[in-house]
């Protein structure tokens, strides 16, 4: 019986394959194209690089806006991680060299500032509004909390503004590790090492 | 690390195609390349939309297998309507193409598995064309896998009948 059955599946399977086996490679490879092309134009291209650096390998991307995510110590696999699932992504040395650049320069003492485009439209408004301010802080300085908090007039906002200063996607340029607590400890730092990169940072720039 | 979506379209691409051709692309209309080829499209249109919000360690592929079945469901269901609204015209093409039909195998087939009803058709597609087991069978089309078994047992049976008469 089973055998019958099986016989009779055989049949009608050979039949089926030999009649709806396969496509026709011209319309699959047209369909394969046309879909390729459309995800080229609909999905936010990031482009991105490494370097090594004191603090480890050390990533950047940029996409159409400018500088959108730094990351150093970490496996490039962590950095990559972090980006939607549905942009394109595409190792291209050349697309951050303008950034590489200028942290080389940083990290050789020769420079205390970024001249970089940046992105950071992902963030809340909040969020953007704590990192303009951790911009203005000059480099060999350092603020507290308490004082990020009072720039934006929100003094009693000390722990929000950690946590804004901790979602910081693009760590060194925008220098969230100038920011310190209110007791003379260093707080929290979420780049590399955390605090042991923040302190290397300070240094580097005379401010311990 | 998850899967990223210009993955899913490089893995995915020509078998959720190949799907399409067969449920679709067989019936003899002088557009059915051209459905095919937008059906697809469609399909990763949508599974564009939704990606973010699916969980890493799902099942990708029948993930995209079902949108695609549910895609092809609604055009199939035009087109049945379409023929449906001609044949009510009583024009004899119908007639004339199943008796021309009949002087190649192929053809009969494809016309024979044109007429099942559409899950039968997506049931005996995925498991003897795609080769998908029951299990992911029955997560793409959201019924159980004895459900399934029955689809395929039913449309081999009808197959088989339609065939061996022709013999």
């Amino acid at each position: 019986m089973t055998t019958q059955k099986s016989k009779n599946e055989v049949f009608v399977v050979k039949h089926l394959r030999s009649a709806l086996g396969s496509p026709m490679e011209t319309a699959l490879s047209r369909s394969r194209e046309r879909v390729n092309k459309w995800f080229a134009e609909e999905a936010p291209l990031i482009q991105w690089g490494e370097m090594s650096s004191p603090l480890g390998p050390l990533f950047a991307a940029v996409n159409e806006r400018g500088l959108c995510a730094l990351d150093f110590g970490r496996q490039e696999s962590e950095f990559l991680q972090r980006f939607d699932n549905r942009t394109r992504l595409e190792k291209d040395p050349k697309a951050v060299q303008r950034v590489l650049v200028q942290l080389r320069e940083y990290f050789a003492g020769d420079r205390s500032s970024f001249n970089l485009p940046v992105d950071i439209s992902q963030l809340t408004p909040f969020q953007r509004s704590v990192l303009e301010v951790a911009c203005r802080i000059a480099p060999g300085q350092v603020w507290t909390y308490h004082r990020v908090a009072e720039e934006l007039g929100r003094p009693r906002s000390s722990r929000p503004v950690g946590g804004a200063l901790a979602r910081n996607p693009i760590p060194i340029v925008i220098p969230c590790h100038r920011v310190v607590a209110s007791d003379g400890s260093l707080g929290g730092y979420s780049g590399g090492s955390g605090l042991k990169a923040k302190r290397w940072l300070l240094r580097l720039e005379g401010a311990l | 690390m998850a899967l990223r979506f210009e993955e899913l379209i490089e893995r995915h691409h020509d078998e959720i195609f190949a799907y399409l051709w067969r449920l679709l692309g067989n019936d003899g209309r002088r557009d059915a390349a051209t459905d095919v080829e937008d059906l697809t499209q469609d399909v990763f249109l949508r599974a564009f939309d939704s990606f973010v919000g699916l969980r890493p360690n799902s099942n990708h592929r029948a993930w995209l297998y079902k949108i695609a079945t549910h895609c092809a469901y609604t055009q199939l269901r035009r087109i049945k309507h379409r023929r449906d609204k001609l044949s009510s015209l009583k024009h004899s093409t119908a007639e004339l193409e199943i008796s021309i039909s009949r002087k190649d195998m192929e053809q009969r087939v494809r016309a024979l598995v044109n007429e099942l009803p559409a899950k039968q058709k997506a049931c005996v597609t995925l498991r003897y064309l795609q080769d998908l087991d029951y299990p992911e069978i029955a997560q793409i089309l959201s019924c159980s896998q004895e459900s399934a078994r029955a689809n395929v047992y039913q449309a081999i049976r009808h197959l088989r009948l339609a065939l061996e008469g022709e013999r």
